[in-house]
Order: structure tokens, then sequence, then C-alpha cells
């Protein structure tokens, strides 16, 4: 999604972010917020604090604000997946097989 | 109540039990917990042994509307720095049990869900079984990243993040909690 959206809006997708968590995706504030889903993911309250104000100085409070209110919707709609054993058709495979292998999610738990 | 509260707590915990403890001894409260501290360990093995001990599928469904409507505002106010909100009072009465006219098993998920089923995405039908929860999940989804109509433009975004700085947050996310799909 990330990929095509980024193709539509003329701003191209560097999936190292979104693998690896490394660089900005090409994409303004692209550091700030990799950080910041990244501490939201973790349980570290000072980490957290950090990557918010940074991103908050850097885009401003409303930006700020809407990201973590996407975070917090990819926590929830992680958890439908994974608690649905949510799965894609499997005549679709050949078209995810290049986008999995670069992300490294087949040996995933949540894939068994 | 004591099942969102358990989904809050486990998400919140500093120290969260490993996920193959199961807390509480209870099977609700310790669906809850999992799924809500480690929800990238579920598989389906796990979902069939729960059901065989006794857990009704749509039971499974619930639980995981309630931690997922739990967990979402609880993430929201901690990422913002805000105090994590309360729940509301509960309301009197009996649970309505209000279930989809007709259950069908599905290809694309373990629960079982309104018919007919795979007609839509598997994350769309996931808690379709209970309409309810259904529309919860997806007046959350609407409010904090987008409906399905402004999904279907690219270029829609809210005035503040682009589209793709919306799925790059996504798309960490989801690869940071380990979710395949």
């Amino acid at each position: 999604m990330l990929r095509w959206s980024g193709t539509e809006s003329g701003t191209p997708a560097d999936l190292a972010a979104i693998a690896e968590g490394e660089g900005d995706g090409g994409l303004p504030f692209g550091a700030e917020l990799v950080a910041f889903a990244e501490a939201i993911g973790g349980w570290d309250d000072a980490a957290l604090t950090a990557a918010r104000n940074r991103l908050a100085v850097a885009a401003g409070q409303a930006f700020m604000i809407d990201a973590a209110a996407v975070v917090a919707n990819f926590e929830m709609m992680t958890r439908v997946a994974d608690g649905t054993g949510a799965r894609f058709p499997a005549e679709t495979a050949v078209l995810r097989a290049d986008l999995d292998a670069r992300l490294a999610i087949g040996g995933f738990t949540s894939a068994r | 109540m004591q099942i969102g509260t358990v989904a809050r707590d486990a998400y919140l915990a500093g120290r969260p039990s490993p996920p193959w403890v199961r807390p509480y001894g209870d099977p609700a409260l310790d669906v809850a917990y999992r799924l809500a501290r480690h929800a990238g360990t579920i598989t389906e093995q796990w979902y069939q042994q729960v059901i065989t001990e006794g857990m009704h599928p749509l039971e499974w469904v619930e639980i995981v509307g309630i931690v997922v409507s739990t967990i979402s505002p609880v993430a929201f106010a901690r990422a913002i720095g805000n105090p994590v909100p309360g729940f509301p009072d509960p309301l009197a009465g009996e649970p309505h049990g209000r279930e989809a006219d007709e259950l069908a098993p599905a290809a694309l998920n373990w629960v079982p869900v309104a018919s007919p089923a795979d007609q839509t995405a598997s994350v769309v039908q996931a808690l379709s079984a209970l309409p309810d929860e259904w529309g919860n999940l997806w007046r959350l989804a609407e409010s904090q990243y987008m409906s399905d109509a402004q999904m279907a433009d690219p270029r829609w975004n809210r005035g503040t993040l682009s589209r793709p700085q919306m799925e790059l947050l996504a798309g960490r996310t989801s690869r940071v909690r380990e979710c395949f799909f």
C-alpha cells in the first residue's frame, strides 16, 4: 500500500524504512515518523517522549497528533488481523512474493 | 469490562508475562492478554486449542472486538502523552447477543464470518459475525485513519500527513508488531 500510494502521489517509497526502520522512506519527516512509530511500539516512555517531541518540533503538533492516530489505528488493525487469522487469497501470492521477501515477513509466527 | 481492563493493563505492562503463559487461568482473559500484548504470536493452532477447550468461536470474535476497541484509544493517548482514558460505566441489562443473520466458515480467516464469506478482504470481514463489534472497529478506523471511500483515493489526506506518510507509519507499525498480514 505504501508503494502504491507513493507512486500515485509522485513521492516514491523506499521500503527500507518499513523493513529495517532505516532512512526516511524518501518522505518529508520520514525519519521522525519511523522513530515515532517504533517508540509507540516499544515500552520505553522516555524514548516515546523524545520521539514525540522530535516529530512535533519538526512537523508541528497537529501533524504529530494525526501521526499518533494512524499508529493507534494500526495497533488496532494488526490485532484484528492476528486475532482472526486474516489471510490474503492464495491467488495473490505470486503478486506479493517480492514485497513479502523484501519485508522479510514470511517467518513471522503470525503467518502460521 | 474485565476483558477491556486486562487488555489495557497488558498493553501498558512494563514487565509482561511471556506469550506462552496464561496468566489468568480464564480462557477469555488469557486470550485478551495475549492479543493485547503478544498478538503476533497467536497461531491457528492456539485458536483451535482454545476453541477445543470450550470457548465458542463467537466469544473469541467478541474478545477480539473488545480488545481492539480498548487498545486503540489507549495507544493514542499514550502516544500523544495524555492520560490513558477510563472506561465508561457499564450499561444496565442483559447482553443483547446480536449476531449476523447467517454465519459461514471463511477461507481467509480462522473465525466464522457473516455469510457469504470471502467476498471482501479478510480484515474487513474479520469481525462481521458480530455487527456491533464490526461497527465499532470501522468507526474507530474512520476517525483515526480513513473511511473506505477515502481509502479509494490515494491522494486523500487529512491536511497534515500525506498518504505516503500515513502508509509509512502503517507499514512500520505492522512490521514492528510482526504482523504478517
